[in-house]
């Protein structure tokens, strides 16, 4: 049974037959007739090399599978808890963004609004004047004339912003807050901020109404 | 039978069932050299991307798609067919039946490969690895593989021991096995697509299970058959080779995560991989203690089988190592990739099957190979290219790794440090391609030489092989 030497490389003699060979196999597989049920231990090498495997996949997808989570991309994290953590956002940049998407069109990025039509906010006492006043004039929005700084306006009403019936833009409570915030701390403008708290009492209190007029905004403090 | 039949080395049963078989050697060995010309303009195209870039035809991204396929579905699908079937054949111990299926099948089979990269190089190409074959090809390709496949599982049921060779095992596994990987794989990703990132785990698993489940059991098939055969003794450790059979089956499949390191997917995907190619590992320790004899053995066969067994083994642990993180955070989405598959693909696969036909053919044809010097070439050529090509995408790769994760490295400083190696794979793409030009002239000159006149039988030649004995272990 020694290994065969003939180097001709066209040629690789069989040193067996494919009987034997199948024979032999299934002997060592303990298939023979005679040998059912002979099982042999792996050579302890193999057995701690295959355990040293198993425990090293193991441990190593239990570490790194962030449970098997869909929403875990990085391996070293965990699932995110059930409690929602909302960011806290700086009015002033609600505030900016909201002013930026619907006021700026007439009030202007200056806050000067457009002589003869439409007013100025930077420096006007109904910005920095009182709260109430300030709150519904923007969530219910304003008819007819108006004098800001002394200038009467007549040129276009003041839009309905907040989330009351036949609002144009429907915005929330905290936007309204935030605009209004923003709007008393730019171009100069020095005001104590509006809060959330502040715009929802106003609207609980005045509920669904039409747009004011001057008249009924001043009788306010 | 008599029992001299029983015993030649050459039997009736041989020569009866020897078309199918041939057929699809040389179908797979035409698609090779093929296979290389593509895959030496795509080389050539990374270090002078204007070669060729003025015919559509030849673009980098086709002609990387159409050297792919065509190595793969080509030459690696023929010819592991081709060997499992012969293995099939004489490991069941008559003359293969349902040789017209099989011939039909390889005929439908290498039309549908033909119109498909001709589907690849008019621009119908699919976006998924190894799945590049236009769908319209694609069923096709299944249909003719299960007929190619019957005449291999026939030869399996109704073989004459009622024991079973892990030669069979893996042979059958293959045969069983691609049919799944291709329809589930067209299904999800090409007729019923599913949506968004399920899409590259899909092709990950795929690609995977393509070298996994099908091409490595193929491979492994008919190195399980020639080791044995040549060196005479039995196979050292065989007790635990259905376990390495299992271990590949299970957990080679769910290796498929680990080219998504880095993707956009859930992170348990490529852990639940990267623990897998460690586990899998225990597959190729036994495979390498079952086939050791190889490497003490001379001739042909045996040298390209332990060339393939090393390669196998080296890949291995290559792909348990890339496979952690921190590794892969250099390598992956690199040549580095690139050298893995490569060495996976040729070093292992490519070679092992080489050598499978290196012992099969004698046997079909009844004479050994025509041309000793064309042997001999071919080794040295296959070898040194494939040395020089895996280590220059392998380096090539670990600068181009490093130059990425640098911030302040520009591309073309990537492209200028890369260059040398890129051009040293395109060297390893001419040795290789002459290497499969010297094997495929040698193997139909072999063949022809079956009608050629004045060609007497050598059936002479062949050694009368001698009875198997177990040695006590």
């Amino acid at each position: 049974m020694s290994t065969p030497l003939h180097q001709d490389p066209r040629l690789d003699q069989a040193a067996s037959t494919d009987e034997s060979l199948l024979a032999a196999h299934d002997k060592l597989l303990g298939k023979q007739p005679d040998e059912k049920g002979r099982y042999k231990l792996p050579p302890l090498h193999l057995l701690f090399f295959f355990s040293g495997l198993i425990f090293f996949a193991g441990t190593y997808l239990n570490r790194y599978s962030g449970m098997f989570d869909a929403r875990v991309y990085n391996e070293n994290t965990l699932p995110p808890s059930g409690e929602t953590v909302v960011a806290k956002l700086d009015p002033l940049v609600l505030g900016k963004k909201q002013y930026e998407a619907i006021c700026i069109t007439c009030h202007q990025a200056n806050g000067l609004g457009l002589p003869g039509a439409f007013p100025p906010l930077a420096a006007s006492e109904w910005v920095t004047g009182s709260d109430d006043r300030l709150i519904r004039l923007v969530v219910y929005g304003m008819t007819g004339p108006m004098t800001v700084k002394g200038v009467l306006y007549n040129a276009a009403p003041m839009p309905t912003i907040g989330k009351v019936a036949n609002s144009q833009y429907n915005l929330s409570d905290d936007k309204v807050a935030a605009v209004l915030t923003y709007i008393r701390h730019e171009w100069g403008n020095t005001g104590a901020p509006i809060t959330t708290d502040q715009v929802a009492a106003v609207r609980s209190k005045e509920g669904d109404r039409k747009p004011y007029v001057e008249a009924e905004l001043l009788k306010l403090n | 039978m008599s029992s001299t039949s029983t015993h030649a080395e050459v039997t009736a049963a041989d020569t009866a069932g020897r078309w199918p078989v041939l057929l699809l050697l040389a179908s797979g060995l035409g698609w090779l050299v093929i296979s290389g010309i593509f895959a030496l303009i795509a080389s050539i195209q990374l270090h002078s991307p204007t070669f060729m870039s003025a015919c559509e035809w030849f673009t980098h991204g086709r002609v990387s798609a159409l050297a792919e396929t065509t190595f793969v579905y080509g030459w690696s699908a023929n010819a592991g067919l081709g060997i499992a079937l012969w293995v099939l054949g004489r490991l069941g111990g008559s003359t293969l039946r349902a040789q017209n299926w099989a011939v039909i099948g390889t005929l439908f089979w290498n039309l549908g490969i033909t119109i498909g990269l001709g589907g690849i190089a008019t621009g119908d190409a699919t976006s998924f690895a190894l799945l590049e074959l236009p769908r319209y090809v694609q069923p096709l390709l299944v249909v003719a593989y299960i007929a190619i496949g019957i005449s291999g599982i026939l030869a399996w049921s109704g073989r004459r021991t009622e024991g079973t060779y892990a030669s069979q095992w893996y042979a059958v596994a293959a045969l069983f096995l691609f049919p799944w990987l291709l329809i589930a794989a067209q299904t999800m990703l090409l007729w019923s697509p599913v949506r968004g990132v399920l899409q590259p785990i899909i092709d990950g698993w795929y690609v995977q299970s393509v070298v996994s489940l099908w091409l490595a059991p193929l491979a492994l098939a008919g190195a399980y058959y020639a080791v044995p055969k040549i060196t005479g003794r039995a196979l050292p450790s065989y007790e635990f080779a259905p376990l390495a059979f299992w271990t590949l089956l299970f957990v080679g499949m769910m290796t498929g995560g680990r080219h998504l390191i880095g993707g956009p997917v859930p992170a348990w995907i490529p852990t639940l991989a990267n623990a897998a190619c460690w586990m899998v590992l225990f597959h190729f320790t036994v495979v390498a203690l079952n086939l050791r004899g190889a490497l003490t053995g001379g001739g042909t066969s045996l040298t390209f089988i332990s060339f393939g067994l090393l390669a196998y083994l080296a890949g291995a642990v290559l792909d348990a190592v890339t496979s952690f993180r921190g590794v892969a955070l250099v390598t992956q989405f690199t040549y580095f990739t690139t050298a893995q598959q490569q060495l996976a693909l040729y070093g292992a696969i490519s070679m092992l099957l080489f050598g499978s036909i290196y012992f099969a053919l004698p046997r079909l044809i009844g004479r050994p190979w025509i041309s000793g010097s064309f042997v001999r070439s071919h080794r040295v050529l296959s070898m040194v290219g494939i040395f020089l090509l895996v280590g220059s995408l392998a380096v090539a790769g670990l600068i181009q790794g490093t130059e990425l994760i640098n911030a302040k490295s520009t591309f073309g400083e990537m492209a200028e440090r890369t260059r040398p190696w890129l051009l040293a794979v395109s060297v390893a793409q001419v040795l290789l391609l002459i290497g499969n030009i010297l094997v495929l002239v040698n193997f139909l000159r072999s063949v022809c030489g079956l009608w050629c006149s004045g060609v007497v039988s050598e059936v002479g030649s062949f050694r009368q092989p001698t009875t198997m004995e177990v040695h006590a272990s």
